[in-house]
């Protein structure tokens, strides 16, 4: 299994605030290959899951395995090198460094893993962005680039070192619905090409037909799942 | 792209908090090390002029103490006389190792006579001066002969003659001392025949004739004997010649001292403030701009950044700038101590001697030691909660 979690409580308790349980005993599957949207009110804990996940948040109980690797016994560096090569992350908010061109930003992975050397980078940070289409703007910044496009650029970053799992957290929220068609028959042409494992929090049921698998949440727990 | 590049962008990105921190380091190094430099070169001096000088006490005219000390630190030439017999009366005393003479004498303002206005001209006797024949022997290998004479440092013969002209007479400079940044720097040391013989030419040859009243002396350099106390044969040469205020080394040029003190003092305290006050206005805009870039930092931590490499990057990014701002305020701070010099000594008035460059790059080091180490104690609360700060959360805030 890619991802297992094994009944994984998280509770956040801010400061001077109620606690709140974002994740209620959860378990789940996540098998190699899967391409699993997952569906829910604002609040169902989605994100929280996402996020655990990829080792972003601590879980208050319960394990979170990737690879049969409990992802919080592992140290820092242990841990940031997983997510670096094994995870490739899409933000619903803009998330592309605003210092860095198209080409920098989807290279920028490859600044903490050192996989590749400085030009061997350029070459693949190049045929990521010439896939989703940006060949073009690869010296732009994301300022002069538009909502649709700078997602583009982030799914583009989050393939740079080849993951084994692709996050994506409501990527296309934020797009008009021709923009958000074309991202999401982008990830489905990369799951097809790649064979890479995504799992996606998607805004709208009729998104779910992108997918091979969809799991409905409420209240921090798989109401159902195909 | 590395984490060296990736700080540089981000420089430059944020100009507001670039330039706060730039302008932080570069005002406190710079203001820094002109206070250093000024203070301590003023000390030196001080030092410097003591060793010169090379007495363990210095007899002068009564109530002419001060007059003595400004024309000594400042270069001014003053008129102040005392019998002769003085230096017998001294020199019986059984405490007194050896005893020298003094002449301080002036050349004519704007007088054609004179090759310099104004100049302080210091007469010494050549059989029992301990401070500038010791040197001549060295340096030139004999003493000085009728018509020739030393200079500090920056005594020179007018272009095209053939000696400096005093009350009419020329006599030759052969060879000048070492630099002490006071007013023995644009001296001249001439033996006390010389002296005598220009004051008998100038009655022809000046405008004006030197006067050197009969029997007396301007002052007298004292070494005691080893085991004595140079402030108790002071009190006792006080005692025994009432007329003469006897100056033992370590009060000579107190006031001037006592004034450098004050303001070092003054400095340091202004400087510690400056010091502290930067270090909160850094924190505050450091503390700002991580939070305006926490989303940012989440995401370098997602992509595979470790809490360490977000530590130092962040580090890097305000020691850059510390660096550039130190860097920049110590070399203009240099450049302006080293240009105004001489406006810095007449407006002070005090003595002032630039450090030599060993000790110019030593202070400039630890300038910018402090600089870095200011800094990183301001950015370090910021960076270590930016980078202990949990993804996920920051993401929520």
């Amino acid at each position: 299994m890619l991802i297992s979690l094994k009944d994984v409580v998280k509770i956040y308790a801010p400061a001077k605030e109620q606690p709140v349980r974002a994740i209620n005993g959860l378990s789940l599957e996540v098998p190699r290959g899967d391409f699993v949207a997952i569906l829910g009110r604002s609040g169902a804990g989605k994100t929280t899951l996402l996020n655990l996940m990829a080792g972003l948040t601590r879980p208050t109980s319960g394990e979170v395995l990737v690879e049969s690797a409990n992802l919080w016994s592992l140290g820092d560096r242990e841990q940031s090198r997983l997510r670096n090569r094994k995870i490739g992350f899409v933000f619903q908010f803009p998330s592309l460094l605003p210092s860095l061109t198209a080409l920098e930003n989807v290279a920028l992975p490859n600044t903490f893993g050192k996989r590749l050397a400085g030009d061997e980078a350029r070459v693949r940070a190049g045929q990521l962005l010439e896939m989703v289409g940006l060949t073009d703007k690869r010296n732009a910044f994301p300022r002069h680039l538009s909502a649709g496009q700078q997602q583009r650029v982030v799914v583009a970053r989050a393939l740079m070192n080849q993951p084994d799992i692709l996050l994506a957290d409501e990527a296309t929220s934020n797009l008009d619905e021709q923009t958000e068609q074309e991202i999401m028959t982008l990830f489905q042409q990369i799951h097809a090409e790649t064979g890479v494992t995504i799992v996606m929090v998607v805004h709208s049921s009729y998104l779910v037909r992108y997918a091979t698998r969809s799991i409905q949440m409420a209240n921090g727990k798989i109401l159902s799942g195909d | 792209m590395n984490l060296f590049q990736l700080a540089l962008r981000n420089i430059s990105r944020n100009a507001f908090r670039s330039w706060t921190i730039f302008l932080c380091a570069f005002y406190i190094s710079g203001f820094a090390l002109a206070m250093m430099l000024i203070v301590h070169g003023a000390e030196q001096s001080l030092d410097l002029a003591n060793q010169r000088l090379g007495a363990d006490i210095l007899v002068v005219p009564n109530g002419s103490e001060q007059k003595v000390e400004t024309s000594l630190l400042m270069g001014n030439p003053t008129n102040v006389w005392m019998p002769r017999e003085v230096v017998e009366k001294i020199a019986r005393l059984p405490e007194v190792e050896s005893i020298s003479p003094q002449l301080y004498l002036a050349t004519l303002t704007n007088a054609a006579c004179c090759s310099v206005s104004n100049m302080f001209v210091i007469a010494f006797d050549p059989q029992t001066d301990f401070t500038i024949t010791p040197w001549l022997e060295q340096r030139l290998g004999r003493a000085l002969n009728p018509g020739e004479a030393i200079g500090g440092m920056y005594v020179f013969t007018p272009p095209g003659e053939e000696g400096i002209k005093i009350y009419g007479t020329f006599v030759r400079l052969m060879g000048n001392l070492e630099p002490t940044g006071t007013g023995l720097d644009r001296a001249l040391f001439i033996s006390f025949d010389t002296a005598y013989d220009i004051a008998r030419n100038s009655r022809t040859r000046a405008v004006e004739p030197l006067q050197i009243p009969d029997n007396s002396i301007s002052a007298a350099l004292i070494r005691v004997r080893r085991g004595n106390a140079a402030q108790i044969v002071s009190m006792k040469i006080e005692q025994q010649i009432p007329e003469v205020t006897a100056i033992d080394s370590p009060e000579l040029f107190l006031s001037y001292r006592n004034q450098i003190n004050g303001l070092a003092e003054i400095v340091w305290m202004v400087l510690a403030i400056a010091l502290v006050l930067s270090i909160a206005i850094v924190d505050l805009i450091f503390t700002m701009a991580v939070n305006a870039r926490r989303r940012e930092i989440a995401v370098l931590r997602a992509l595979g950044s470790t809490r360490r490499s977000i530590f130092f990057s962040l580090l890097a990014e305000a020691n850059l700038l510390a660096f550039g701002g130190g860097m920049a305020g110590l070399a203009l701070s240099a450049l302006a101590v080293y240009l105004f010099r001489n406006l810095l000594v007449s407006s002070l008035q005090m003595p002032f001697l630039l450090p030599s460059l060993p000790e110019l790059v030593f202070v400039l080091a630890i300038g910018i030691l402090v600089v870095l180490a200011a800094v990183s104690i301001s950015v370090l609360p910021p960076a270590l909660a930016a980078s202990r700060r949990e993804p996920a959360l920051a993401m929520r805030e």
